[in-house]
């Protein structure tokens, strides 16, 4: 083992060293993930959120909240039921849902109880998007109230309130003088506000802004609007932005960089007569192969690891089983180490073994998922991409990355990788045992 | 006492006959000249011998053993091949502490190695310097030193001073010599009459796979039938091999 380690800690030595090779192993890669990820949709300005609106109050004055959240430029909003919305929210179809629960109009969206406010169903780990909504959501709510104030509906509701509080026989009288105090309170409050000329987003949109909108900090300051969030986990059943699927596909150009990398090095010993060196040596053939296939798998690890690890710490990409993906990094690599042994018997020049090897490398990663994503493969391509290695590399990190698998679905897919390294790694050697005799 | 006895040796790559029926002896502390002209047969013979390539028929024994390709024995056999089989993007003391690890050497004795082939070589102001940085000259002699990592009793040199300059070549002479001394047994092969006359105590001439004649070079020339005026060893293997060109 001791030898083994020896030759591979060398050729790890020359990968470092070549800086051309260590561009095609990594720094190629991050290019084609980050490339692909902003043309998709990963960067650039935010786009819309998409949110439900349920409106389960039904009077006028919802109707306008609902009404002002649907204009706002920030959200792209969908009427639904309750259900239908928190379905929605938990297949992660839509960020979030707004219910306008029924009461609403009567509090103005204010004080009342949990029943009677509006709720936001998120998922517990979108906590921006939370607030985001939180934001607009306040501010459609100021700008109903203060609009719905001016056209007299307000006003009226607000008689009517004072109404029935003085007609509630069951109040006690200081519970009846607040109830009275507050209603009068609120009444100048509009009264005030609408002769003030406040006009903070008068046009009826929120704004991509809105939870920054005066409307929201004075609400939040002073008692707060009703709302109540409520958790709605998602099913992780799909990717949250464009990188959690870039950045699983382009680590086919990682192992195939590493892969032609490793091939090539093999013919160049060969060529040199470094490799003639090694085999008169008092170590056998098994274990330089071995030293260069270990090389090559910690090398295809080394890079497909840094690959995630940049995708996660900067590009959010969210990792459902960090040992699922250790998994699936190690299956891949053991993969192409067993392609590379392989490749490297297509010749004895630098020219056979590179155009041989790019050629299939090329085929497998068009059919496989590295130039296309996968999910975005028509029905047909994806029957072809079975044939590819490079696919069930990739599906392999998706699914350790947004796909959600289980044990039960991922150890297919590991096993297919694990197989064909074995066979790579055995006629391969083979082949290369064969050739120098 | 024999250190390499070769019988029959005989080597084909399809239709070409590379060596064919090749026999001779090399004494234990002897140094012995492979000599003949591109194509010879000589470089296969070497292959066969440290167990690179196997015979089509014969048998290579060195210190007595049969197999060559043994772990035990190939830690007593060194090779400086005819290519320069060093990694350019290593220092020569990363190379040689490579090639000494695949030798099993470690710690103290390695690194006691490393600096006598560095010394050797005449490479120790060099010795952290990429590989790719050295000048031919340099090369030719860390990929000799790269042979003797392991202190072999047995070393065979396939062309060691092809493409170097005088100055490097000469050194190259005081190397072998010096490894002489030490009592090493060194086959050498080489296409230069002046290396062979300067340091073999025997030569085998070769041509198209075959020995043509074999004795010291003082009995090659006694036999040759040349006048004495123009008997040298040039002669005498261009009277055995012919003057038409090889390549």
């Amino acid at each position: 083992m001791k030898v083994v380690w020896t030759i591979a800690t060398k050729d790890l030595k020359l990968l470092r060293r070549d800086r051309a090779a260590f561009f095609w192993v990594l720094g190629f890669p991050i290019l084609v993930a980050l490339f692909f990820g902003s043309i998709i949709g990963g960067g650039g300005d935010r786009a819309p959120l998409p949110v439900a609106i349920v409106d389960l109050d039904g009077s006028d004055y919802s109707r306008a909240i609902a009404g002002r959240l649907r204009a706002s430029s920030a959200l792209k909003a969908k009427d639904t039921t309750l259900d239908s919305a928190r379905t929605f929210v938990r297949k992660g179809d839509l960020v979030a849902y707004v219910a306008l629960r029924p009461g609403v109009s009567r509090s103005f969206g204010f004080g009342g109880d949990s029943t009677s406010g509006i709720e936001i169903g998120v998922d517990p780990r979108r906590v921006a998007e939370k607030e985001y909504v939180k934001g607009l959501v306040t501010a459609a709510l100021f700008e109903t109230m203060r609009g719905s104030f001016s056209s007299g509906f307000g006003k009226r509701q607000i008689q009517e309130n004072l109404a029935a509080i003085r007609a509630d026989s069951t109040l006690r009288p200081v519970e009846r003088a607040r109830s009275e105090a507050l209603y009068r309170s609120l009444e100048t409050f509009l009264t005030a506000l609408d002769s003030s000329g406040f006009n903070a987003g008068a046009s009826g949109a929120a704004g991509a802004d809105g939870a920054g909108a005066p409307g929201a900090k004075s609400g939040s300051s002073g008692g707060g609007p009703n709302l109540r969030v409520v958790e709605v986990a998602e099913d992780d059943s799909g990717p949250r932005s464009a990188f959690e699927v870039t950045f699983p596909s382009s680590i086919a150009w990682a192992l195939i960089g590493v892969c032609m990398t490793f091939a090539i090095s093999i013919v160049t010993e060969r060529v040199s007569g470094t490799f003639l060196r090694l085999r008169l040596a008092p170590i056998s053939r098994a274990q330089v192969l071995a030293g260069k296939g270990l090389a090559c798998f910690l090398a295809a690890m080394f890079s497909v690891s840094a690959l995630l690890a940049i995708g996660i710490l900067f590009l959010h990409v969210r990792v459902s089983d960090p040992l699922m993906l250790a998994a699936a990094i190690a299956a891949s690599a053991f993969c192409f180490t067993g392609v590379m042994m392989l490749v490297s018997t297509f010749g004895r020049s630098h020219q056979s073994v590179s155009g041989a090897g790019w050629a299939i490398m090329l085929v497998m990663s068009m059919t496989g998922g590295g130039m296309i994503p996968l999910i975005a493969m028509p029905a047909w391509m994806q029957t072809v991409s079975n044939f590819s290695l490079v696919k069930w590399a990739v599906l392999s990190v998706e699914g350790a990355v947004w796909r959600g698998f289980g044990w039960g679905e991922m150890l297919p897919v590991l096993a297919v990788p694990i197989a064909a390294g074995l066979v790579g790694i055995v006629i391969g050697t083979r082949l290369l045992q064969a050739s120098d005799g | 006492m024999t250190a390499i006895r070769v019988t029959d040796l005989a080597k084909s790559y399809g239709t070409l006959v590379a060596v064919d029926g090749v026999s001779f002896e090399v004494a234990r502390g002897e140094t012995f000249g492979l000599l003949g002209p591109n194509g010879a047969g000589k470089s296969t013979t070497i292959g066969m011998i440290v167990g690179a390539l196997r015979p089509d028929r014969g048998s290579v024994t060195v210190d007595g053993e049969a197999d060559p390709t043994r772990p035990a024995l190939r830690g007593r056999i060194g090779v400086a091949p005819q290519s320069l089989a060093l990694y350019g993007d290593l220092t020569a003391e990363e190379n040689l502490d490579f090639f000494g690890r695949l030798y099993a050497l470690s710690g103290a004795r390695l690194k006691t190695r490393v600096e006598w082939a560095l010394a050797f070589a005449g490479l120790a102001d060099r010795r952290r310097d990429r590989v790719h940085t050295y000048s031919g000259g340099m090369q030719r002699r860390l990929n000799l030193v790269c042979g003797l990592i392991h202190d072999p009793p047995v070393l065979l040199m396939d062309e060691p001073t092809v493409g170097v300059d005088p100055q490097s070549r000469n050194a190259i002479f005081d190397n072998i010599e010096a490894l002489k001394r030490e009592g090493r047994t060194i086959v050498y092969t080489t296409h230069y009459m002046e290396e062979a006359e300067r340091l073999c105590d025997r030569v085998a001439i070769m041509d198209r796979g075959k020995i043509l004649a074999l004795d010291t070079v003082k009995g090659l020339l006694r036999h040759s039938n040349l006048p004495a005026d123009r008997a040298d060893l040039e002669s005498v293997f261009l009277t055995l091999t012919g003057r038409t060109l090889r390549d």
